[in-house]
C-alpha cells in the first residue's frame, strides 16, 4: 500500500516540476514539440527508476559509519552525481546499441539527464526522508511519472499556442514560464490530499 | 434604421487620429448593428450575419435565471441568520433590494476592469475588441461570495484577464478558463475571503449569536426611506444574528459535521446527517443554502442546461461524460465508504455545491476544453473524477470542481493531441490495408487472364 501511496503522492500531489520546481532546464528546454517531449519523459522515468534503487544502496551500505567505520557522508553528492553519469551513459550505449532509431529521436537530450535536477534531487529527497528501498523505487517511479505528464501536458500546450497572437515579448520561454505557473495552480488542486489517510 | 447607423457612424473618431477611441465605437456599433459585410465579386466565400457574439449572448442568456435567484438569495441568507423573514416569499422586497446592493457593485466592477483591459489591448493591437470578456464578465459575479471585497476582486479579474488571456493573444486562445483563474486567483491569495463558514453570507459583523448586522446607507437610508413611503417593512438595523447559526455551506457540513449537534452523534461527525441536521434536500434542490451567488438554485441551472444544450452551443458530451464521471467515482467512494463523506450518496452531490454550475457553464467553455469529439468524452470523464476527488478526499478545499476544470484545461491540449495522433494512424493503417488489398486483387485478376 505505501508502495502506491508514495507513487501517487509524487506523481500528482508534490509532483516535482510543478510544486518543487525540479529538472527545469529541460522542462522549458524539450517541451516545443510532444514527441521530443515524450522521448525525453520516458528517459527520465527510465533513468530515475534505475539511479534511486543504486543511490539508496550506495547510501545505506557503503556510505554509513557502521558499515564502513567511518562516516562518508560526505561523499554523498559526488557518488549520487557518478551514479547518475555513468547510468545516463549505460543507458545512452545499450540504446544505441539495440534502438538507433530511438537513439537517432532522443538526440542530445539523452546526455541531457545528466543534468537534470529531477534525478539527484529524487535521490536527495530519499536520504532527507529515510526512504527504504522499496518506498524509494515508489519515488522514483512517480516522480519520474508527474515529470514526464508535465512536461508532456506543457508541450501540448505549446504546440497549440504556436499559431496564437502571444505579444512578441513573451514568445517563447516568456509563455512557457507563465505556462508553467498557471499549471502549477491547476496542480495545486489536489495539493493537501493524504493518500495514506483513505484508506483508513 | 440605416440612416440612424450613418450618422451613428460619423461619430467615428477614425483609427489613424485615436486607436482607442475608434475600438471603443467599433466595439459598441458591432454591439448594436450587425455588420452588413457581403462578398464581392472575387470571393468564393458566403458570409454570414452570424458572429462570435451570438455564441456569447447565448450563454448570458442562459445564465440570467441564475442573476435573479442570486440577487434573491443573497437577501434570503442574511435575513435567515438574523432570523426574519426566513418564509420564502416573506420580505421578498427587503430580500431582491439587498441582492442588488451586493451583486451590482460585484458585477460592475468586474466588467469595467475586464473591459478596461480588453479595450485597451485592442487598441494597441490594432484590431476590433474581441467579444470573449462578456461571457467572463457575466460569469464572474456568479462564482464570487457575496461579501467579496471590491479591491480584490478588481486584483483578479486584471490577473485572470492579463495573464490568463491577452498574454495568449486574447479570446480563444487562452489555455485556462478566465473566470476560473480569476476565482482561483483570490482561492489562493485571499483565502479567508472565498472559503470558509464566514464567507457566505453577507452583511454580518460576526457569526456569532448576538452579532449586529452591518447595514449601509443603502439600506437604511436609501432604501428604508422608499419603503417606509410605500407603507411596507423595512430594514431592522437593530437586529442581531439568532443562536445556532454558523452560515457553514452543505460541503462544509458534510465534510466536518455539524458543529451545533450533540457529541457523539452522526450529525457530529459529517456526512448526510450533518447536512440534513441543517438543510433539507427539498431545500438544497431550490437554491436557499448559502454559496457562491450563481451556484445555488438547481432549477434554473438546468433551465439555462437546456438552453445552451437546445441551442447546441455548449457539448452534450462533455456534460455527459462529466455526469457519468462524477457517478462513477461516487459510487466507489460509496462502496469504500470509509469516512462520513464518503458515504453520502453519490446522487446527492448534485445537491450540493456548484457541481451543475460548472458542468453547465464552465467544463463546457468551447476554447479551454478540448476541442475533438472523442477528446470531449475524457476531458469531461476526468473533470468529473478529478471534482470528486478533491471534494471528498482533499481536507484543504471543500469544493473540487473549480480546480478540476483548471487541471484538466491544462491537459485538453494533450488529450487532443493523442486523440489526432490515434485518428492518424488508425487512417495509415486502413490506408495501407486497402492498397495491400487492392494490390492483391490485381494480382489475382492479372493471374487469371494468364
Amino acid at each position: 500500500m505505501d508502495f502506491i501511496n508514495i507513487f501517487i503522492k509524487t506523481a500528482f500531489i508534490e509532483n516535482l516540476v510543478l510544486s518543487y520546481f525540479f529538472g527545469m532546464c529541460s522542462y522549458l528546454a524539450v517541451s516545443k514539440t510532444v514527441k521530443t517531449a515524450f522521448g525525453l519523459g520516458m528517459a527520465v522515468i527510465f533513468v530515475l527508476a534505475i539511479t534511486m534503487p543504486i543511490n539508496w544502496l550506495i547510501n545505506e551500505h557503503i556510505l554509513t559509519e557502521d558499515v564502513m567505520g567511518m562516516d562518508l557522508t560526505f561523499l554523498r553528492f559526488i557518488l549520487f552525481i557518478a551514479v547518475i553519469a555513468s547510468m545516463v551513459q549505460l543507458v545512452e550505449m545499450v540504446i544505441e546499441k539495440f534502438s538507433p532509431a530511438l537513439y537517432t529521436a532522443l538526440g542530445i537530450f539523452l546526455p541531457l539527464i545528466t543534468v537534470n535536477c529531477a534525478i539527484l534531487g529524487g535521490s536527495l529527497f530519499m536520504v532527507s526522508r529515510e526512504y527504504n528501498l522499496m518506498e524509494s523505487t515508489a519515488f522514483a517511479l512517480g516522480g519520474g511519472f508527474g515529470w514526464f505528464l508535465a512536461v508532456v501536458a506543457l508541450a501540448a500546450i505549446r504546440e497549440k499556442i504556436r499559431y496564437s497572437n502571444v505579444p512578441p515579448a513573451l514568445r517563447g520561454l516568456g509563455m512557457a514560464f507563465i505556462l508553467t505557473g498557471l499549471m502549477g495552480i491547476a496542480f495545486m488542486s489536489l495539493m493537501g490530499i493524504d493518500p495514506a489517510a483513505l484508506g483508513q | 434604421m440605416s440612416k440612424l447607423a450613418e450618422n451613428i457612424k460619423k461619430l467615428d473618431p477614425g483609427k489613424k487620429e485615436s486607436p482607442f477611441l475608434h475600438t471603443l465605437f467599433d466595439g459598441f456599433f458591432t454591439f448594436l448593428f450587425t455588420p452588413n459585410h457581403t462578398t464581392d465579386e472575387s470571393g468564393v466565400h458566403v458570409r454570414d450575419g452570424m458572429d462570435l457574439k451570438r455564441t456569447m449572448i447565448h450563454v448570458v442568456l442562459a445564465m440570467q435565471a441564475c442573476y435573479l435567484f442570486g440577487t434573491y438569495n443573497i437577501g434570503h441568507q442574511h435575513f435567515v441568520a438574523i432570523g426574519e423573514y426566513t418564509g420564502f416569499l416573506e420580505g421578498i422586497h427587503l430580500k431582491l433590494a439587498y441582492g442588488l446592493v451586493k451583486l451590482l457593485p460585484i458585477f460592475i466592477v468586474a466588467n469595467v476592469v475586464g473591459l478596461a483591459i480588453e479595450f485597451w489591448f485592442a487598441a494597441k493591437k490594432g484590431h476590433g475588441i474581441e467579444e470573449g470578456y462578456l461571457v467572463s464578465g457575466a460569469l464572474i459575479p456568479l462564482i464570487m461570495p457575496p461579501d467579496i471585497p471590491l479591491w480584490i476582486l478588481a486584483i483578479s479579474v486584471a490577473f485572470a484577464v492579463i495573464i490568463g488571456k491577452e498574454a495568449f493573444g486574447g479570446t480563444g486562445m487562452n489555455i485556462l478558463n478566465v473566470a476560473l483563474l480569476c476565482r482561483a486567483f483570490i482561492f489562493f491569495a485571499y483565502p479567508t475571503t472565498i472559503s470558509g463558514d464566514e464567507a457566505w453570507v453577507a452583511g454580518l459583523e460576526g457569526f456569532a449569536a448576538g452579532s449586529p448586522v452591518d447595514y449601509s446607507w443603502w439600506q437604511t437610508g436609501f432604501f428604508n426611506g422608499i419603503f417606509e413611503n410605500l407603507g411596507w417593512a423595512t430594514y431592522n438595523a437593530s437586529a442581531v444574528v439568532v443562536d445556532g447559526y454558523s452560515g457553514a455551506t452543505p460541503l462544509i457540513l458534510a465534510a466536518n459535521g455539524n458543529s451545533f449537534a450533540a457529541e457523539g452523534t452522526l450529525a457530529a461527525a459529517g456526512g448526510w446527517e450533518a447536512v440534513t441536521s441543517v438543510y433539507s434536500p427539498l431545500q438544497m434542490f431550490w437554491g436557499a443554502i448559502p454559496g457562491s451567488i450563481g451556484e445555488s438554485c438547481k432549477p434554473l441551472i438546468i433551465v439555462g442546461i437546456l438552453i445552451l444544450l437546445s441551442s447546441k452551443i455548449a457539448s452534450w458530451r462533455i456534460m455527459l461524460s462529466m455526469f457519468l464521471g462524477m457517478m462513477f467515482t461516487g459510487m466507489i467512494m460509496n462502496a469504500m465508504g470509509t469516512s462520513p463523506f464518503m458515504t453520502v450518496p453519490w446522487y446527492y452531490h448534485i445537491y450540493m455545491g456548484s457541481f451543475l454550475f460548472a458542468m453547465a457553464f464552465m467544463a463546457t467553455d468551447p476554447v479551454t476544453a478540448s476541442s475533438t469529439n472523442t477528446g470531449k468524452w475524457f476531458y469531461g470523464f476526468f473533470i468529473g473524477m478529478v471534482g470528486m476527488i478533491v471534494r471528498v478526499w482533499n481536507p484543504a478545499y471543500p469544493e473540487g470542481w473549480m480546480l478540476a476544470i483548471l487541471f484538466m484545461n491544462v491537459f485538453a491540449p494533450l488529450i487532443d493531441h493523442m486523440v489526432l495522433d490515434a485518428n492518424i494512424s488508425r487512417r495509415l493503417k486502413r490506408a495501407k490495408k486497402s492498397v495491400a488489398e487492392s494490390v492483391s486483387v490485381e494480382q489475382t485478376m492479372v493471374e487469371k487472364v494468364h
